[in-house]
C-alpha cells in the first residue's frame, strides 16, 4: 500500500487476482505451443510484414519470434529457452508441463487451498520423480565405440518430430555419424567441430554428410584449377598480403622513386612469405602427381596469388577462424602461424579438392580424407526457408546424439516415462505424504500427463480413452507409451521411441521452480505505464 | 589499396547512411545517363571502392553496396531481409512446405504498405524488366510525372518511419542484419548494458563476423572500414563487440569510426536515476569505441534548426529523415579522397586532386603532435563559391561544426586537417576549376589568423547531387545548382529535391584540442559517479558488466588522452 501512497499512479493487483493474470498467461503461453508437440504436431508458418516467410515446429524458434510482453510469460518462456541452451530441446514440453502445473494448481486454490502448500507438494513430487527417474532411464553402454543403433533411435525420435518420416530417417544416419566422427574417446564433444553448410539448390533430400570439410569461398585467381586430387593441405595463418605499415603513408616520401623503394621492399617480404611456401610445394609434389592447397585465414593480395596460382597451388584466402581447427581435425598436419619453419610434417591430406560454384557463391570440398574428426552436414533446399528449418532440426538431432553419449542412458518415449512417473506418484509417494501437501503431489501427478495427453490430442484421439488405456496398461506392469495412429499402448522399446535423459530430468527439474515461484506472487505492480493485457 | 566496407549500426546510422547509398546511386544514374551532365560522366569517382559486382544464381549480374546494416528485428520496414533482387519472395502458400507432412498452420501479420515513392519504385523496377522502349510514352507523360513526384516528395515528407522507406538502394541479402533480442523491450535500448545483453543471446556476434568475412574476402586490397554507430543507446556496446572482432580478424585494416547522435537522444531526461544512466552510458560508450577503432569523429548536434546551419538550411530536428540528410552529405564529401581512382598523392588532374587512403587519412590526422584520434567534423552545405575576390575565406568561415560539445574557438597550432571541397561554383552556372579552388583555398588561409599545422586539400569537380528523396531543408535562397541567390525572403517554403539539382559542398576533418570539452565530459562522468563505491552508478556499471578495475583504466586512458593536448605533457601528473 505505500507504494500507492509515493506513486498514485502505480497499479496493484493483489492476491486472487495477481494469481488469476499469472494463471492465465501460463495457460495461454500453452495454448499456443501445446500444438506443436510430437510427430503429428502442426508445423507452423509466420509470415512477416514484409513478406518474410518462417517456417517452425520448434517451441524454442517460435518462443523467440513472439513479441511476448506478459512479463509471467516472458518468465516462462525465459526458462524454456533456457532448457533448449542447456539440453537442445525440451522447450515445448518444459511451457506446457509448467502451464499445466499452473491450471492443476487453479482448482485447488479456487476451492481456497493456500499456493504454499501446494508448493510443498510439488518439492516432495519433484525429488520423488528425480530419483525415480534414476531408476527408470535405460543405461546405454558408450565405450569404445558407442552402439549405433540405439543413437539412431534418440536421433531419429527428435527429427521425427521436426521433419517428414523419410526426410528424418535420411538425416538421422547423417547425424549419427557426423557426432560419431568427430566424437573423441575420453574427451567432450565438441559439436562445432561439425560444420553445417547450406545450398539453396537442388532439394531437401539432396543433404548429406561430407565427411571433410566444405568451405563457403573458393580460389580468387582464374588460373587455379577447380579440381585437384591428391592434395596436400596447407592450414595457415599468415598474412600474404601488401599491408600498409606506419611508415608508408604518402607524404613521408620526398619523391616518387623513393616511394617505390620503399614498396617494393616491403612486397619482398610478402613475396619471401610466398615463396617458402612455393618452395614446400616443390619440395612434396615434385616426381609425382600430387597437388598442394594452401588454405589461409588471412588474406592473400593479386601478386601473391598470382605467383601461388603460377607455382600450380589452390589457394584460399579467409577462411573461417574455426575452419582452421576443423581443417587439422579432417585433413591432419597443423595450423602454422608463421611460414618460417614449414616442414611437410606441417601438411594435412585430402584424396579432392574441387570448386562448386552458385551464381556469386563459390563452395570449396575438401573431400576423401583420412581418419577425419571433423565433418560438414551439407543441407540443400529450394527456398531459404526449408533450409532453416531442416538446419533447426539437424541442431535439434545433433544435441540428442551427443546428450545420449554424455548421459550414457536414455528415457522411454512416446509419453511412457510421464505415464510411469505420474502413477509412481500417485500409487507410492502420495500415500507416504502427511496432510494436505498430498494435493500438491497429486496436482503435479496429474500435471505430468500434459504429454500424453497433448500427444494424443495431436493425433486426434480422445485424451481421456487414452489416458485411461495407458494408466491401465501400466498398473498391469507394462511400461507403455502412445500409439500415435491408433491410441493404442505400445512399448517404446519395442517401436525404438526413446528421448534424452538429461532433456527430461531438466524439465522435471525447472518446472516446478518457476511454477512455485509464479503461484507465490501475491501482488502485480507496475508503475508508471498502464497494465498490458495478458497475451 | 581500394575496397572499403561499410558497417552501419543502429537506426541513425541506418538512416543517414541511407541517405549516403541515395546519393552514389544518383551518381552511378547520372553518369549513366547519355546526355547527362559531363561533371558526372567524368566523375572521377572510383564507385568499386564502395560497391560489389556480383551475380545472382540465374546469372543476373547486380552491383550493391559492400555494407553491413545492423538494426533491431522489425526496423526494416517494408524491406524483407531478403532482398528480392536475389531471391523471389515466397509465396505464403501452405503447399510450399515440403519438410512436413502433418498439419499446418498460418501466422500472417499485418503487411506494411509501401509509400507512394517505394511504389513507383517497385513500379519502375518491374517496368524496366519487361518493357523497354517507350521512350514516347514516358515523354507524353512528361506533366503527370510532374505532379506524381511532388506527391512522392510529399509523402516523404509526412510519413518516413523507417530509415527503408526513402531508400532507393537493392542492397545484397548479407547486409541487412535484424538483431533478435526475444524480450527486450524496444523503447529500453538506451544504454551500454542492454546491447550487451542482446548479443549474447544465440549466435548473433558469430553471424555478423561471418557476414563481414563474407564481403571481405571478396576484396583484393581492403583500404579500410567505415563504420558508423549510433551511440547513443544499446547500439554502443553492439558495435563495441563488432569493433572488438574487427581488430582480431583484421588487424592492420584501418576502422573510420563516426559516433552519431540523433537530436532525439539529447532530449527526454526525466529523473536524477536516468541523467545517471546516461552520463555513465556516454563515457563508457566513448572510452570503449575509442579504443577500438584508429579515428573516431562524433557527430551529432542537439539541433540543427538552432545551429549555424539555419542560416541557409531549414532542418526540423523532431524528423530524423531531415537531419540525417546533413550528416549524409558530409560523409559523402569525406569520402571523396578515399575515391579517386589511382592518383598519387601528388599527381594532379583537371577533375580531382588530393587523392589519400583511409590509411593515410588516419595516420594523417592521429599522429602528430598531440596523438588525438577523436576529430571534429565541419561542413559548409551548400558551400559558397569562395573564387570571387570580395568572397575570400567565404568557404573557411562557413563551415560549421556537426561534432557536439567542442570549443568553437579553440586555438590550436598544432592542429592537422583534412579539407574536401567539391562542386564549388565560379558563378551561377559555372563550375570553378580544380586549380581555381586550390589556389583560392591556399590563398584565403593566408588571411587567417589560426593556421594549421598541416592542412591536406581534396578538390573535385562533382558536386553533392540531390536525389529526388532528398528533404526539403534548404532555405528558399539557395538556387538550382546550390548557389545563394541574393536577396530572398526568408519566409517562403523551404526547398527539396524538385528545385536543387545539385549543392556544392566542403567538409573539414580536424584533429585539435577543440574536442578537449568532449572528452573532459566523459572523463568527468567516470571520476564523478563511476569510481565510487556503493553507489547507484557503481551499481549499475556492475550490471552492465564492468569492474572497477575497467572503469579505473578507462579513466586512466580519458585523463592520458587530454593531457596529450598539453605541449608540456611529458611532466608526470602522477603525484596527486
Amino acid at each position: 500500500m505505500s507504494l500507492r501512497v509515493l506513486n498514485p499512479n502505480a497499479e496493484v493487483l493483489n492476491k486472487s487476482a495477481a494469481l488469476h493474470m499469472t494463471i492465465n498467461a501460463a495457460k495461454g503461453l500453452q495454448d499456443v505451443l501445446k500444438t506443436n508437440l510430437g510427430p503429428k504436431g502442426t508445423i507452423k508458418m509466420l509470415v512477416g510484414g514484409a513478406g518474410d516467410i518462417k517456417l517452425t515446429k520448434d517451441g524454442n524458434t517460435l518462443l523467440k519470434e513472439m513479441q511476448i510482453q506478459n512479463p509471467t510469460a516472458i518468465m516462462i518462456a525465459r526458462t524454456a529457452v533456457a532448457q533448449d541452451d542447456a539440453s537442445g530441446d525440451g522447450t515445448t514440453s518444459t511451457v506446457l508441463f509448467i502451464g499445466e502445473l499452473m491450471k492443476q494448481s487453479e482448482r485447488y486454490i479456487d476451492e481456497g487451498m493456500h499456493p504454499r502448500v501446494l508448493v510443498d507438494g510439488f518439492d516432495i513430487a519433484k525429488r520423488a520423480i528425480l530419483e525415480f527417474i534414476e531408476k527408470f532411464k535405460t543405461h546405454v553402454t558408450v565405450g569404445e565405440t558407442p552402439d549405433a543403433e540405439i543413437l539412431k533411435m534418440v536421433a531419429r525420435t527428435t527429427l521425427r518430430t521436426k521433419l517428414y518420416e523419410s526426410l528424418a530417417d535420411q538425416l538421422t544416419d547423417i547425424v549419427v555419424n557426423a557426432v560419431l566422427c568427430v566424437r573423441k574417446p575420453d574427451e567432450p564433444i565438441d559439436l562445432f567441430m561439425v560444420e553445417i553448410m547450406h545450398m539453396r539448390h537442388k532439394f531437401d533430400v539432396d543433404t548429406r554428410l561430407v565427411e571433410g570439410l566444405v568451405l563457403d569461398h573458393g580460389s580468387r585467381h582464374p588460373d587455379m584449377k577447380r579440381r585437384v586430387e591428391n592434395c596436400h593441405i596447407l592450414t595457415c595463418n599468415v598474412s600474404l598480403e601488401y599491408e600498409k605499415s606506419e611508415v608508408n603513408a604518402g607524404f613521408f616520401y620526398s619523391n616518387a622513386e623513393q616511394r617505390e623503394k620503399m614498396v617494393a621492399a616491403e612486397r619482398r617480404q610478402v613475396d619471401d612469405r610466398v615463396r617458402k611456401i612455393i618452395e614446400l610445394k616443390n619440395k612434396v609434389c615434385s616426381g609425382n602427381d600430387n597437388n598442394f592447397v594452401v588454405i589461409n585465414q588471412k588474406g592473400i593480395d593479386p601478386p601473391s596469388l598470382d605467383l601461388l596460382a603460377r607455382a600450380g597451388i589452390v589457394a584460399l584466402r579467409r577462411a573461417k577462424r574455426r575452419n582452421m581447427e576443423r581443417l587439422v581435425l579432417a585433413c591432419g598436419g597443423e595450423a602454422v602461424n608463421s611460414v618460417d619453419d614449414l616442414t611437410p610434417d606441417c601438411l594435412g591430406w585430402a584424396g579432392l579438392v574441387y570448386e562448386h560454384v552458385l551464381g556469386e557463391e563459390k563452395y570449396t570440398f575438401v573431400e576423401n580424407v583420412k581418419n577425419p574428426h571433423s565433418c560438414t552436414i551439407l543441407i540443400k533446399g529450394p527456398n531459404d526457408h526449408t533450409i532453416a528449418q531442416i538446419k533447426d532440426a539437424v541442431r535439434d538431432g545433433l544435441r540428442s546424439v551427443k546428450n545420449t553419449i554424455e548421459d550414457e542412458a536414455v528415457i522411454l518415449g512416446a509419453g511412457a516415462f510421464e505415464v510411469a512417473a505420474s502413477q509412481h506418484l500417485v500409487n507410492n509417494v502420495k500415500k507416504t505424504v502427511q496432510g494436505r501437501a498430498q494435493l500438491g503431489v497429486q496436482a503435479f501427478a496429474d500435471a505430468l500427463l500434459v504429454v500424453p495427453k497433448t500427444l494424443a490430442e495431436n493425433s486426434g484421439l480422445d485424451t481421456q480413452d487414452v489416458i485411461i488405456a495407458l494408466t491401465g496398461e501400466h498398473d498391469k506392469g507394462f511400461i507403455v507409451g502412445l500409439n500415435q495412429h491408433t491410441g493404442d499402448p505400445i512399448d517404446p522399446l519395442m517401436e525404438g521411441i526413446f528421448d534424452n535423459y538429461s532433456v527430461k530430468r531438466q524439465i522435471i527439474n525447472s518446472g516446478p521452480v518457476i511454477a512455485s515461484q509464479l503461484l507465490l506472487v501475491d501482488e502485480v505492480i507496475r508503475a508508471g505505464r498502464n497494465m498490458r493485457k495478458p497475451s | 589499396m581500394k575496397e572499403i566496407v561499410t558497417i552501419q549500426v543502429g537506426d541513425f546510422a541506418n538512416y543517414i547512411f541511407s541517405h549516403f547509398w541515395n546519393f552514389q546511386d544518383e551518381l552511378l544514374g547520372l553518369a549513366q545517363e547519355p546526355d547527362g551532365d559531363p561533371i558526372y560522366k567524368n566523375m572521377p569517382l572510383d564507385m568499386d571502392v564502395l560497391y560489389r559486382a556480383g551475380e545472382t544464381q540465374e546469372g543476373i549480374a547486380t552491383y550493391c553496396p559492400r555494407l553491413i546494416s545492423v538494426g533491431l528485428q522489425g526496423s526494416l520496414g517494408t524491406l524483407s531481409t531478403l532482398d528480392s533482387l536475389y531471391n523471389s519472395i515466397p509465396s505464403p502458400d501452405t503447399s510450399e512446405i515440403i519438410t512436413w507432412s502433418g498439419d499446418v498452420s498460418k501466422h500472417i501479420s499485418e503487411p506494411r504498405k509501401k509509400n507512394l515513392f517505394l511504389q513507383s519504385l517497385d513500379e519502375e523496377w518491374q517496368g524496366k524488366s519487361t518493357s523497354i522502349g517507350n521512350d514516347a510514352v514516358e515523354g507524353r507523360g512528361d506533366a503527370q510525372i510532374q505532379i506524381q513526384d511532388k506527391d512522392r516528395v510529399e509523402c516523404l515528407e509526412n510519413g518516413v518511419q523507417y530509415w527503408t522507406d526513402f531508400s532507393k538502394v537493392q542492397y545484397h541479402p548479407r547486409s541487412l542484419f535484424e538483431l533478435h533480442g526475444s524480450w527486450t523491450d524496444i523503447q529500453k535500448f538506451d544504454n551500454y548494458g542492454i546491447g550487451k545483453d542482446v548479443l549474447s543471446e544465440g549466435s548473433q556476434v558469430e553471424e555478423m563476423s561471418e557476414r563481414l568475412r563474407f564481403f571481405v574476402e571478396e576484396c583484393d586490397r581492403i583500404q579500410g572500414i567505415q563504420f558508423i554507430v549510433d551511440d547513443s543507446g544499446g547500439f554502443s556496446s553492439v558495435a563495441a563487440t563488432y569493433l572488438e572482432d574487427v581488430a582480431d580478424e583484421y588487424p592492420n585494416t584501418p576502422v573510420l569510426l563516426y559516433a552519431a547522435r540523433s537530436p532525439s537522444s539529447y532530449s527526454n531526461i526525466v529523473s536524477k536515476k536516468e541523467s545517471i544512466s546516461k552520463c555513465l552510458h556516454d563515457a563508457i560508450s566513448f572510452s570503449r569505441l575509442s579504443s577500438l577503432c584508429k579515428l573516431m569523429v562524433p557527430i551529432g548536434l542537439p539541433s540543427l534548426s538552432k545551429s549555424k546551419f539555419s542560416s541557409v538550411l531549414h532542418v526540423e530536428d523532431q524528423k530524423l529523415f531531415h537531419s540525417s540528410a546533413v550528416y549524409a552529405a558530409s560523409i559523402h564529401s569525406l569520402s571523396i579522397p578515399f575515391r579517386l581512382g589511382m592518383l598519387g598523392p601528388a599527381a594532379s588532374s583537371s577533375n580531382a586532386i588530393g587523392a589519400i587512403n583511409v590509411g593515410e587519412a588516419v595516420q594523417m590526422l592521429s599522429s602528430h603532435a598531440s596523438q588525438n584520434m577523436v576529430c571534429t567534423l565541419n561542413v559548409a552545405m551548400p558551400a559558397p563559391s569562395s573564387i570571387d575576390e570580395q568572397l575570400k575565406g567565404s568557404i573557411l568561415r562557413s563551415l560549421h561544426s556537426l561534432t557536439p560539445e567542442i570549443q568553437e574557438d579553440a586555438e590550436d597550432f598544432r592542429a592537422v586537417e583534412t579539407m574536401i571541397v567539391h562542386g564549388t561554383l565560379y558563378s551561377r552556372g559555372h563550375r570553378a576549376s580544380v586549380s581555381q579552388v586550390e589556389d583560392s583555398i591556399c590563398a584565403s588561409y593566408e588571411h587567417e589568423p589560426q593556421k594549421p599545422l598541416f592542412s591536406h586539400l581534396t578538390v573535385a569537380l562533382c558536386p553533392l547531387p540531390i536525389p529526388l528523396p532528398f528533404p526539403s531543408i534548404f532555405k528558399s535562397h539557395v538556387g538550382r545548382d546550390g548557389e545563394l541567390l541574393p536577396g530572398s525572403t526568408q519566409s517562403e517554403q523551404p526547398k527539396g529535391s524538385l528545385d536543387i539539382n545539385s549543392v556544392p559542398m566542403a567538409a573539414r576533418l580536424r584533429s585539435s584540442n577543440a574536442i578537449i570539452p568532449y572528452i573532459q565530459r566523459r572523463l568527468a562522468s567516470i571520476q564523478r559517479s563511476g569510481l565510487q563505491r556503493g553507489t547507484s552508478s557503481a551499481e549499475l556499471l556492475q550490471k552492465w558488466g564492468f569492474g572497477r578495475e575497467e572503469i579505473e583504466e578507462m579513466g586512466e586512458d580519458l585523463s592520458r588522452k587530454i593531457m596529450s593536448f598539453n605541449p608540456h605533457s611529458e611532466m608526470s601528473t602522477d603525484s596527486d
